[in-house]
């Protein structure tokens, strides 16, 4: 499937989901700051990308890739739930959706969801969509 | 009609309570899946009673101790009827006993019925309610809740566990507009408090000022009412349907 293609049925799921206008909802568009997001509708949101594309996705995925990282140590990118330099630098490049200034070293591994964009959903669905 | 279509489960549905809220239900117009634990003559008599008034009804036979088979009734109920509006999580019993002679399985009984019941259907119809943006649960607990007697403290215990249930997930399910409520009937007249009627009827009325027992349809009609259009402002909420019971 073309990332066109799953662009436009991730932006219907989270039209559906948060009765937001179309025309708001764009690539670099923050679930929660820039469309309104509550840490439920994302839930909905996910549920609804499972049930179009014939998908799982994982709970805490992003979590699981940074800790699963090659070569690294959990303890190397997370401290009492927080991350280090290293696991900013690694979240950084994972999410390169979002803006960087957004992830510094102590930002909390559980807050992610709050950085997501409607490409975040993007790409977890191609990662899926590729994995099946 | 005020639910004329919408689709209801109602668990516990074959006799008692559960009885008179599918067919005040039915009565409005809502489609009624009954569930119960064993598939009796009760559950389909009450499916032809329904049909008799013109409405559609099934009877569905699964334990809400088993969550794997409560899941699997609400991908049926959605798969059939391409919706689901009401869940009236009725299904309960009583084990009464002196905690001193109550054994840890007539606790566990009685919890995991009740308390886990509630959860375990209100988690499997949630998804599709929140899909939907609307949606009605109502559970059914009891005034023992909150007052409770002597000899069935596992029986309070899960009642009251289910009101604070039901404020935890009306909080979390407003922002779909799915509304919970806790309906809390006081001593009903049903096989479940035959019993107790039999053994203290007068003290029992002593303590309730309109002097009589509750019918079921007394709860029936305020669970008709919750899952109503008319009650889309109200969620969170336990109503004592109880004759003005003082403990």
């Amino acid at each position: 499937m073309e990332e066109k293609e799953i662009f436009e049925k991730v932006k219907d799921a989270i039209v559906d989901a948060l009765g937001v206008d179309d025309d708001e909802v764009k690539a670099e568009s923050s679930l929660f700051d820039d469309l309104g997001a509550e840490s439920l509708d994302l839930l909905d949101i996910v549920f609804r990308l499972e049930k179009t594309f014939g998908i799982k996705i994982p709970r805490g995925a992003i979590q699981l890739d940074i800790l699963a990282a090659e070569g690294v140590k959990e303890s190397d990118v997370l401290v009492d739930g927080a991350v280090t330099e290293l696991g900013a630098k690694l979240l950084r490049e994972h999410m390169s959706e979002v803006k960087p200034e957004k992830i510094k070293a102590g930002f909390r591994l559980d807050d992610i969801p709050t950085l997501f964009t409607v490409q975040t959903f993007v790409k977890m669905v191609k990662a899926q969509l590729a994995a099946k | 009609m005020k639910l004329k279509d919408r689709v209801a489960i109602v668990t516990g549905a074959a006799r008692g309570i559960g009885r008179a809220i599918c067919l005040a239900l039915a009565e409005e117009g809502a489609i009624i899946v009954g569930v119960d634990v064993v598939a009796s003559e009760k559950s389909e008599a009450l499916v032809s009673e329904i049909k008799a008034m013109g409405g559609t009804a099934e009877a569905y036979q699964a334990d809400v101790r088993d969550f794997e088979a409560i899941e699997k009734m609400a991908q049926h109920v959605i798969a059939k009827y391409n919706r689901l509006d009401i869940l009236v999580n009725n299904a309960g019993v009583n084990r009464d006993a002196l905690i001193l002679m109550m054994t840890p399985e007539q606790w566990r009984e009685v919890i995991e019925i009740n308390l886990y019941g509630a959860f375990h259907c209100t988690k499997a119809v949630a998804q599709q309610m929140m899909f939907q943006k609307s949606g009605r649960i109502i559970n059914i607990s009891s005034i023992a809740g909150q007052t409770p007697g002597r000899g069935h403290a596992n029986y309070a215990a899960s009642k009251g566990a289910v009101n604070a249930f039901t404020r935890a997930a009306a909080v979390e399910l407003a922002p779909k507009k799915v509304t919970v409520n806790a309906v809390a009937p006081g001593v009903i007249e049903t096989e479940m408090s035959a019993e107790v009627m039999r053994r203290a009827k007068d003290l029992v009325m002593e303590h309730i000022p309109l002097k009589r027992l509750g019918r079921a349809e007394d709860v029936a009609r305020m669970v008709a009412y919750l899952a109503s259009d008319d009650a889309a402002y109200i969620t969170g909420q336990i109503f004592n349907v109880d004759g003005g019971f003082r403990g």
